[in-house]
Order: structure tokens, then C-alpha cells, then sequence
């Protein structure tokens, strides 16, 4: 236990530990105590080699407590206050301030030849979160001339996948086109009335695009009408069997729309 | 490949941990090729970057990069965290020397605490200091801790790691000593005569 204290080099206590253990022995008669002895000696030797050890490489002498203390001094410590801490009980009073170390910091790297650390200086791309958009999508009037407005969509953020967007676009559009021919069953909106966003070309390449997913599935169907324009109706829900087989025959138009066709 | 590898190790370095043959296995393969690539890459270093690749330890193949530019005056660019724990590793690395090129664990933190520094409190600035000085210090290879045998409960050693040997000096070391102490070098004498051998 006082290992360090038999250490030192001044001290006689190792000396006196083997002296009052060669006592004791006298007195051992048992085998347990004997082994404990012997356990002792172990302990003792090891102590002396240690010792023997600090002899050989004995520095001259060095005080660490005097080193600790200009340490100290050096980072910045103010011996006159007493620092209000809990372990002021056998520390060397004064408040060490809070850039004790950084002070130390400062002066640290001159004695190492460190490699600075190499880092990139942008950085790698961040995906930032889309701009939330403000759509509005327009019909207009069908055949009767019944203005409808569909209700401007506002997405506050696009938290979802892209797929999951475009699920929620579809099913969005779906439901105008639901709307319209429920208050107004029997009248094919015009497809091109249906998509075209006068205000921007995109947007009504984006009607387009989320329109086709509707006719994929087969939730709604163009047609030609008498002027062979298409228009577009959604399909009912009722009578799918036969029909899908009869009206299974989808096919596949590719509509090119340009700007200036769209103007 | 050479400019990969290149790239490879500055970015590796960034944690000082000691670089592995293996470790570059995706950049260069095993093979006739790989000392070529290697000693090309230690040249590129030295000649772009002014660092030196250097092999370390007793295992092969493993690797560190130091600063071989002249120690330039005024700051030097590095994050204030490094540079702290920079110098309580200096302060550890002096300790070491001047009592002996080793220490026992107990007698260094005897010394840290006597700097308000205790293993088991957390750090306003080290945080978890014996995780520092015991993990951190001793993986970038500044420290090397051995176990002294026939020790219950075991105790342990502290002496320079391969990395501080080559990234300081002893008698830097007993610069910053003896210009903390405001004493002159030779003033320990043994101590002095190593560092200058």
C-alpha cells in the first residue's frame, strides 16, 4: 500500500518492512502463514527491483511540485483569490482561470512537428429541403361554361420521397377530376383544358406527367371526341371484370407539347 | 493511384491514428506495385506538402505523417481543442522525461492533480480525462502504456510512444521545462547530457 513512500529513495521502510517480516516468521508454524510470508517477499523484492531501478536512471533531481506550480503560474493562475470549488482541500490555493489550457495551447505546438490536418474546405454538398411551393390549378369551364376553380394546393414541405409526392399529385388530381364529374357527370373535360396551366409551360408538362399515372392504372380514360380532340373522363368503379378485358385495350399515345405550341 | 493515396492519408491523418497497410488495401493493392506507389506518394508529401511519411513501431507497415517544414513563427492553424489537449500532452511527455523516461499511472496522476486535473472528474476542457490520456493518447501512439507485472491491483506504466519520439525531442522538452521554471537546461544535468546525446 505505501508503495510510493517505500520508494523513495530516502526512505528506510522497505528495509524495515523485511526486518519485521523475518520477526514474524519466527512465529509461523502453519503452512497458510508461511505462504503469506512468502507472499510478502514477492511484494518486497519486486519493491527493491523498482528502487533499484530509479537509482540507475535517478535524473537529477526534478521537483515535480515546483514544475506543477509554474505550470500553473504560467497558465494564468491568480494565487490571491481562493477558488470556491470542492476540491480546494488539498490543492495549492488560486483560481485558475478558464483559458488556463488555452494558454497553454498557445504555446504547446512549437516543440511538436505535427502535421497539419487536412481538411476539405466546402465540405460536401447538403440537401436542403425543397422551397415550398404554391400550386394552382385551373379547369376551365367545361362545354357549359361553368367556371370551377380547383382549390390551390400548398405544400408546406415536401417532407415525403419524390414518389411518394408524385403518389400524392395523382391522387390529388384524381380527386378534381372525381369532383368535376360529379357535379357534372357526363361531360368530358377537354384534356387539354385539363392540364394546360396557362401560366406555366412546367406546370402543364407536370399535369401531364401525373395525369398519365391516373390512365396507367386505368382510374380515368381519354377519349376523342366528335372534333377528335381528346378528353379526358375518369373511368368508373363499377363493372371492372368484363369491361377491363374489353376495355383493356390500352394504348399508348405520346403527346410532344412544346412552348411554343403551348402559347 | 499515387495522388489517391495521397489523398488518402492526409485525410486519414486527421485523427493521428497510425496508418495500416491494410488500411490503404482499396487504394493500392498487394503487390510489386505497392512500395513504388508508396515511396512515390512519401515524395509528393514531402515536396507539395512538406510532411514526411514515416514508418513507426515495431509492427510493419504502419504509418504517420509529421511536419517537416522549419517551425514557422506566429499561430500555428489548428483547432483550439487540438492545441489544448497539445499541451497537456506536453505537459504529460515532460513529466515522463524528466523523471526517467517512465512513470507509474499513480505518480503521473498524482502530478495531474496537483494541475486540477483528475481522472475520475470530467473536465471542463478534457472532458473524460483518463479516456484522453489512456485511449486517445496512447491510439495516435504519443503515449505507450505497459503493465507492470506482479502488480495486484495491476499498474501500469507511462513512457513516449513512438509518435512523440518522432514528432518532438527530449531536448525540446527540457526547453519548455526549464523556460516554464525559468531556469537554464543544463541545470538538470543528467537529464541535459540525454537530450543533447
Amino acid at each position: 500500500e505505501n508503495r510510493e513512500a517505500m520508494l523513495n529513495s530516502k526512505s528506510n521502510r522497505l528495509t524495515e518492512a523485511l526486518e519485521e517480516a523475518n520477526k514474524l516468521f519466527d512465529g509461523v508454524c502453519r503452512a497458510r502463514e508461511a505462504a503469506l510470508d512468502a507472499q510478502f517477499l514477492v511484494i518486497a523484492s519486486n519493491i527493491g527491483k523498482e528502487k533499484a531501478n530509479e537509482l540507475h536512471s535517478e535524473m537529477s533531481a526534478f521537483d515535480s511540485t515546483a514544475f506543477a506550480e509554474d505550470l500553473l503560474t504560467f497558465m494564468g493562475i491568480n494565487r490571491t483569490e481562493v477558488e470556491e470549488t470542492d476540491d480546494s482541500e488539498d490543492v495549492p490555493g488560486g483560481f485558475l482561470p478558464s483559458d488556463a489550457w488555452q494558454t497553454m495551447g498557445e504555446e504547446a505546438p512549437k516543440y511538436f512537428r505535427r502535421a497539419p490536418t487536412f481538411h476539405y474546405m466546402m465540405g460536401s454538398f447538403k440537401s436542403e429541403p425543397p422551397v415550398p411551393k404554391q400550386r394552382i390549378e385551373r379547369q376551365k369551364k367545361a362545354n357549359r361554361g361553368k367556371a370551377e376553380q380547383a382549390m390551390p394546393a400548398q405544400l408546406k414541405k415536401m417532407e415525403e420521397s419524390h414518389q411518394e409526392a408524385t403518389e400524392k399529385e395523382v391522387e390529388r388530381i384524381l380527386r378534381i377530376l372525381q369532383t368535376h364529374f360529379e357535379n357534372d357527370p357526363n361531360t368530358p373535360i377537354s384534356f387539354f383544358d385539363f392540364v394546360i396551366d396557362p401560366n406555366s409551360f412546367a406546370h402543364t408538362v407536370e399535369n401531364m406527367f401525373h395525369v398519365s399515372f391516373l390512365i396507367r392504372d386505368g382510374l380515368a380514360k381519354i377519349k376523342l371526341d366528335e372534333d377528335e380532340l381528346p378528353i379526358i373522363e375518369p373511368t368508373k368503379p363499377s363493372g371492372r371484370g368484363e369491361e377491363d378485358s374489353r376495355a383493356g385495350a390500352r394504348n399508348q399515345v405520346i403527346i410532344s407539347l412544346d412552348q411554343r405550341e403551348w402559347k | 493511384q499515387v495522388s489517391e493515396l495521397v489523398q488518402f492519408l492526409l485525410v486519414k491523418d486527421q485523427k493521428k491514428i497510425p496508418i495500416k497497410r491494410s488500411d490503404m488495401k482499396n487504394i493500392i493493392h498487394s503487390g510489386p506495385a505497392y512500395s513504388e506507389i508508396l515511396n512515390r506518394a512519401g515524395r509528393i508529401l514531402q515536396e507539395v506538402f512538406g510532411l514526411q511519411l514515416v514508418e513507426i513501431g515495431t509492427k510493419r507497415h504502419t504509418y504517420i505523417l509529421i511536419n517537416n517544414l522549419p517551425r514557422a513563427e506566429g499561430e500555428y492553424l489548428c483547432r483550439a481543442k487540438e492545441k489544448e489537449k497539445m499541451g497537456l500532452l506536453l505537459v504529460i511527455l515532460s513529466f515522463i522525461f524528466m523523471k526517467g523516461n517512465s512513470v507509474k499511472d499513480g505518480a503521473l496522476w498524482e502530478f495531474l492533480n496537483l494541475l486540477r486535473v483528475y481522472p475520475g472528474k470530467q473536465h471542463r476542457v478534457f472532458g473524460d480525462v483518463r479516456k484522453l490520456v489512456t485511449e486517445e493518447f496512447t491510439r495516435q501512439k504519443y503515449l505507450e502504456i505497459t503493465s507492470i507485472p506482479l502488480t495486484d491491483p495491476p499498474e501500469f506504466k507511462y513512457q513516449w510512444g513512438p509518435r512523440a519520439e518522432k514528432e518532438t525531442s527530449r531536448k525540446d522538452v527540457l526547453n519548455f521545462v526549464a523556460k516554464i521554471q525559468g531556469k537554464d537546461p543544463t541545470f538538470w544535468a543528467s537529464q541535459y547530457s540525454e537530450a543533447e546525446a
